[in-house]
């Protein structure tokens, strides 16, 4: 019974979140690595870290309306873009040209997440009406919208090329923004803003494996595979459309809302086009409609950069005279791989992995 | 009433140009089911082609510009044959992210020649009279903006003639209603979709010598005009030609009469619209028109079966 991955003999086992111990093993495993990484990883590593895990979040937010409901959606980095400047009003520090309010992060947190939110349900009614390729080419008509928004409403974002400041990072009315001592241990903002994450990321990925199980994410499903046929099981189609791009736009708001604390500024000019279509290549080279693909795919994406120098400098080419730069290579690599992903691997990494664990897993034996 | 002329020259203009990259897009989409949002990327890189041959090595313009359409017109065929091929059949979603793919490896391609610095075409449109432009009752006509009107009319005249006499236009009408039934008809169907793709190319070279020509120049953000023919297809209705022209004619329109009356709009809704309104005003047109229809304006109304 052990060795048959794909067997399952009662729904429960099925629709668990860990169908073995195993992997419950390595969920505790994980979860005990990742809280101990900044004793033992560079900075540099947990800046990484801290994005994959973020970037994580906010994919998953397109995957449950994008590979769950099958909703297509190229705007998701506008709605990721609507938690950030929510964040960066509430939290962020007022200045001569923009406002902010300083509040708690308690407070701003869940406020980006459902501002984010608000936004897809204002959507909705476009998003109910239209299906396929025609919702496709709504939202991208979002993204240009949004943009026009961020650049000018200058009181929240500063404008185009000028930007302003994330916002501050005060939890419980205790200030992190210069790190916080506790005992022995001392923790830069960096590491808090890591834990923050790790913890959200941890709720909210439960939160979409949980999804799946619940009575909407069946009916995000039956939508995907065949809307007509959802309607006429009783699934109201606009409910549930509004429910995904709601929940989508949440996870966005909630990942945006503390993104660009990392950096410390946000420019307009960041949630363009080619930022929307990152996240639908995340999804798509991680893996489509599962929990585990735009985890793989957010920390393939964070990494690229860090791997393609890595490469350049082994073979040599790192600053001297290749045509293309880095940032350029990246975004090639990048497109290669949808490509080759969407021809050869439709599930993404998490298809790979899948198929090299059922190996080892059934070995000898092939099925 | 001069500057009601002069919106709508411009927009006329602007809207045949968007309709060349429109009926470009829905003759992809009606023969083989893709929605090419690498088309974008197409246009720009048949004017790079262009800018690169006249500017950059000298070759005659109109030389320039004949091979540089030309190549665009390859470049898509070579689209189709080795990314589009292997994808015939899978759903129209994972095909329609794979040309965003496509749009990616093209554009960062382009943009690494294109550098900082705007790319002028080396046409000789700038040098013709007052700037290139000559001016009747008091409104400015830039010769560039006309030469866009009547070729983009040469073009579609001709395209229809194509379509309504030749062999292969009938075969691609065919191949558009059906596929199955043409391919029982014997017609080449894998030939189609390559030759679909290669008008549509052509096209997108015409769409960006007029898009980048003159002083307009060749700049890294120029695609975004081009992506402008999206919305003009999504009004128009995706599968319908003669609904991109009209779709393209509205947008090109908007944009035009929005860009010279944002002030009085502003007035009359007593707040700012901000900076580069007319740009978006298209994306807020199509938005309104979906959802009165959801197909667009002669879009075929699908009918589904569960």
């Amino acid at each position: 019974m052990r060795k048959r991955p794909d067997l399952y003999t009662n729904y429960k086992s099925e629709s668990s979140i860990f169908s073995t111990t195993t992997q419950k093993i390595w969920f505790v495993v994980l979860i005990l690595v990742s809280l101990f990484s900044p004793f033992y990883l560079s900075n540099y590593w947990m800046l990484l870290l801290t994005t994959s895990l973020l970037i994580a979040i906010a994919s998953w937010g397109l995957n449950i309306v994008s590979g769950m409901a099958g909703q297509i959606n190229l705007a998701h980095g506008v709605f990721v873009g609507v938690g950030t400047y929510t964040s960066a009003v509430l939290g962020g520090v007022e200045t001569s040209s923009v406002i902010g309010f300083e509040l708690d992060m308690i407070l701003w947190l869940p406020i980006s997440g459902a501002a984010a939110a608000l936004v897809g349900i204002l959507f909705s009614p476009v998003s109910a009406r239209l299906k396929g390729l025609n919702l496709g080419l709504v939202t991208l008509a979002i993204v240009f919208i949004g943009a026009h928004f961020f650049s000018n409403l200058k009181f929240i974002t500063g404008g185009a090329g000028l930007g302003r400041k994330a916002a501050k990072l005060k939890f419980l009315g205790v200030d992190l923004d210069s790190g916080i001592v506790l005992g022995n241990l001392i923790l830069e903002k960096n590491d808090v803003i890591y834990y923050f994450s790790l913890i959200l990321c941890i709720l909210l990925g439960i939160g979409a494996k949980n999804l799946t199980r619940s009575k909407i994410g069946r009916a995000f499903s039956a939508i995907r595979d065949r809307d007509i046929a959802a309607e006429a099981l009783g699934i109201n189609l606009f409910k549930y459309k509004m429910y995904a791009f709601a929940l989508s736009s949440f996870y966005g708001g909630i990942a945006g809302s503390i993104l660009f604390i990392i950096s410390g500024g946000i420019e307009p000019g960041t949630f363009n086009l080619l930022y929307s279509i990152t996240f639908i290549a995340i999804v798509i080279i991680g893996g489509v409609g599962t929990v585990l693909g735009p985890l793989f795919g957010a920390f393939f994406f964070t990494m690229l950069p860090g791997i393609i120098q890595v490469i350049l400098h082994a073979v040599g080419v790192a600053d001297s005279g290749f045509f293309l730069n880095a940032g350029e290579i990246e975004r090639i690599v990048f497109g290669f791989f949808i490509i080759f992903f969407l021809v050869f691997e439709p599930r993404g990494i998490w298809g790979i992995w899948f198929r090299i664990r059922n190996y080892f897993k059934a070995w000898p034996f092939s099925y | 009433m001069t500057i009601f002329l002069q919106a709508t020259f411009e927009g006329l203009s602007l809207g045949a140009v968007y309709s060349l990259v429109a009926i470009g897009l829905v003759l992809v989409y009606k023969a083989t089911d893709v929605l090419s949002f690498a088309h974008p990327a197409l246009v720009v890189v048949g004017a790079g082609i262009i800018s690169a041959l006249a500017v950059d090595r000298g070759v005659p313009f109109w030389l320039a510009l004949i091979i540089g359409i030309a190549a665009t017109g390859m470049i898509g065929l070579i689209v189709e044959r080795t990314f589009l091929r292997p994808m015939v059949g899978e759903p129209v979603f994972s095909v329609a992210i794979l040309t965003i793919g496509i749009d990616i490896l093209l554009r960062t391609i382009l943009n690494n020649w294109i550098g900082l610095n705007p790319r002028y075409l080396g046409d000789p449109f700038p040098s013709f009279g007052n700037f290139g432009s000559l001016e009747v009752n008091g409104i400015t006509l830039k010769y560039l903006e006309l030469a866009a009107l009547f070729t983009s009319i040469i073009i579609i005249y001709f395209l229809t003639l194509f379509f309504k006499k030749s062999k292969y236009g009938v075969a691609m009408m065919a191949t558009s209603y059906d596929q199955e039934a043409a391919l029982a008809q014997g017609i080449n169907v894998g030939r189609i979709f390559g030759l679909v793709w290669l008008i549509a190319g052509i096209l997108g070279g015409f769409a960006g010598f007029f898009i980048t020509g003159g002083f307009n120049t060749l700049t890294q953000t120029s695609f975004i005009s081009a992506l402008r023919a999206l919305p003009a297809v999504v009004i128009g209705g995706l599968d319908s030609i003669p609904g991109a022209v009209v779709g393209s004619l509205i947008i090109g329109l908007t944009q035009g009469y929005v860009a010279y009356y944002q002030i009085n709009i502003e007035n009359i809704v007593g707040f700012s619209l901000g900076s580069g309104f007319s740009l978006i005003a298209p994306y807020l047109i199509m938005f309104f028109i979906l959802l009165i229809r959801p197909d667009g304006l002669f879009g075929r109304e699908e009918v589904e079966r569960v």
